[in-house]
């Protein structure tokens, strides 16, 4: 049952070396939004799979981190390379905070907490002129690169920040921390009976959660040259990285990654292929359609479900080495 | 003063400077706890010394439980005072009184169902260190540890199997043994019994017995009068959510006032 430690060396190798390759923009676009929507992804499940506590409010911080990461470029000239640990820091913090207020409590509060967050920042946003340029965003400089080369930068960043986040992730999962984590999922009462600080835990796991959505954010805000209210916390892109963790399976290291190279790239080229007045609607039809199947028919998601046949089949789980990262766990808590 | 009230107030005076007292781990003084208008708890106190194994016995509805999570932090008293290990715990949340080396198994068995046997074992935490946090979970001392409790109730063989698959009497034992990965000095069992064939109970109190002899005090809830009897001394008696009796198992047994309680109304 171990993933093959090799295959995601190998898949890394090739990443990096393709743009060497592959020079049309079309695809490396693509591809750097999907790292980007993986990344924040397995940021996601880090609070949504293994605690198992649903945030609607990563995009918060996504639009959080632009806007830092956009003004630290436009009036301190930091480059968003630079900032942008920084800025996942920063909003590590303010995700710290939030969940201070948030995860004391137990159950759903915490998503209407989170969501009604997403609100109140982009409203924070959009009213305070002087600083964030109000309605008529923020505009950043342009690199300066020749136009086939600028992306390549943003393209490796991003790929750097999901293998951050993989990584974070995998010593999440195999630590003491990781096990509170989805002992809070299972049975939160028993885990604080059992020494796991429940509210410290949630409050960590969120920081370090909503780190790489901040990150990310500061990044796509020099992608893209700007950011306004509208772009930055738009509500779908939390929905997609909640997606991209149900299709992939929740709770698992690489589902979500699995999920965003199967959700993103299918979005991005379905979007490609209807014509523009349309292609918005319905791409946002073809993600709810993808939700609905994969709630009703593959609740566990891909990874899980495939480990669940692989058993029933009657292949033993690894035995001998006791690598908990290997213990296959369903991932969609009811 | 009639004769209950009579035994509330002395076990109150004797918990009131017992917390203090190093002999005495967990002290209960004149605790009184209501849900809405019902009474559980009142003018409760009690305490148990440290290295004895003490039962907690009486009628259903007798506010034994409620007792347990008072102690435990799961409810905070309406009034009164509880003493673990000297420390008041007002306030505290449940883990911080795990630190504080006192753990519990639930009368419901509460295990983590989805883990495996050997991570059910890891997740307790005696004390909370950034290095024991970040560190690989299944590994080092603590895996040795675990892997040696499991050996000693017999679940080694099952150790990498889904805890939810394991028999009812199989999750009882993995309670017990996961709640001693949290090094706890006082464990407090509600029910260990409960639900277990005769061969298995005997099994329990011979693991309960060995670790008191190893220095792990006990408070155990249980119905079970042969496994009460034979195991526990002193038996501490609750009635309408107050400490009517304590003693040995036989004065407790020929005490009027518990005939009454059990027998009686």
């Amino acid at each position: 049952m171990r993933t093959p430690r090799i295959l995601p060396l190998f898949a890394l190798a090739l990443l990096v070396a393709l743009p060497v390759f592959v020079r049309e923009g079309f695809y490396l676009d693509m591809l750097l939004f999907t790292f980007m929507y993986a990344a924040m992804s397995v940021g996601w499940d880090i609070m949504g799979g293994y605690a198992g506590y649903v945030s609607l409010g990563h995009v918060g911080f996504f639009g959080i981190g632009s806007y830092v990461g956009g003004l630290l470029v436009v009036h301190y000239g930091i480059p968003v390379f630079l900032s942008a640990p920084f800025v996942g820091i920063f909003a590590a913090v303010i995700g710290a905070g939030l969940g201070w207020v948030s995860l004391r409590a137990r159950g759903t509060s915490f998503v209407i907490v989170t969501l009604t967050f997403t609100y109140m920042v982009q409203l924070l946003a959009l009213n305070w002129r002087g600083v964030t340029g109000g309605s008529a965003g923020l505009y950043l400089p342009l690199l300066d690169l020749p136009g086939n080369l600028v992306i390549l930068p943003f393209y490796y960043s991003m790929l750097i920040l999901l293998v951050v986040a993989i990584l974070v992730s995998i010593a999440i999962r195999r630590s003491k921390f990781g096990l509170g984590l989805i002992a809070i999922r299972e049975e939160e009462g028993k885990a604080d009976g059992s020494g796991v600080n429940t509210s410290l835990y949630k409050i960590l796991a969120f920081a370090i959660s909503v780190s790489f959505a901040g990150a990310a954010g500061a990044l796509h805000a020099q992608y893209l040259n700007y950011v306004d209210p509208d772009l930055a916390f738009e509500l779908i892109i939390t929905l997609n990285l909640i997606i991209m963790s149900l299709v992939g399976s929740r709770g698992t290291v690489w589902g979500p990654v699995l999920g965003a190279f199967i959700v993103q790239p299918l979005s991005q080229y379905l979007i490609y292929l209807m014509p523009s007045e349309i292609a918005g609607q319905v791409h946002l039809i073809a993600l709810g359609v993808v939700l609905v199947l994969v709630v009703m028919f593959m609740p566990d998601g891909i990874i899980t479900t495939y480990r669940t046949w692989r058993q029933g089949r009657g292949e033993t789980r690894s035995t001998g080495t006791a690598d908990a990262t290997d213990a296959s766990l369903p991932g969609a808590p009811a | 003063m009639s004769a209950p009230e009579k035994a509330a107030a002395t076990a109150h005076d004797q918990a009131q400077q017992s917390g203090r007292d190093a002999s005495v781990c967990l002290a209960v003084s004149a605790v009184d706890k209501s849900f809405g208008g019902i009474t559980a708890l009142i003018d409760c106190s009690l305490e148990v010394k440290k290295g004895s194994i003490t039962a907690l016995i009486g009628p259903n509805g007798s506010g034994k439980t409620t007792l347990f999570n008072c102690i435990t932090g799961f409810y905070q008293p309406d009034r009164g005072q509880i003493h673990v290990q000297g420390v008041p715990i007002a306030g505290r949340r449940p883990s911080d009184i795990v630190h504080l080396g006192l753990m519990r198994t639930f009368q419901v068995t509460r295990i983590f169902r989805r883990m495996t046997v050997l991570e059910n074992m890891i997740v307790p935490v005696r004390q909370l260190t950034l290095r024991s946090l970040f560190s690989a979970a299944i590994k080092g001392h603590e895996a040795q540890r675990a892997e040696a409790l499991l050996e000693f109730v017999g679940l080694q063989n099952l150790r990498d199997q889904p805890a939810g698959s394991l028999s009812f009497g199989q999750q009882k034992l993995l309670e017990l043994v996961a709640a001693l990965m949290a090094e706890p000095d006082v464990l407090m069992l509600d029910e260990p019994a409960g639900g277990l064939n005769p061969v298995m109970i005997d099994k329990v109190a011979g693991h309960v017995r060995e670790l008191n002899a190893r220095g792990v005090t006990f408070l155990i809830i249980e119905h079970n009068m042969g496994f009460v009897m034979n195991l526990c001394d002193p038996v501490i008696v609750m009635h309408r959510g107050t400490v009517i009796a304590q003693g040995t198992p036989a004065v407790v047994r020929e005490d009027p006032i518990v005939l009454d309680a059990y027998l009686g109304d």
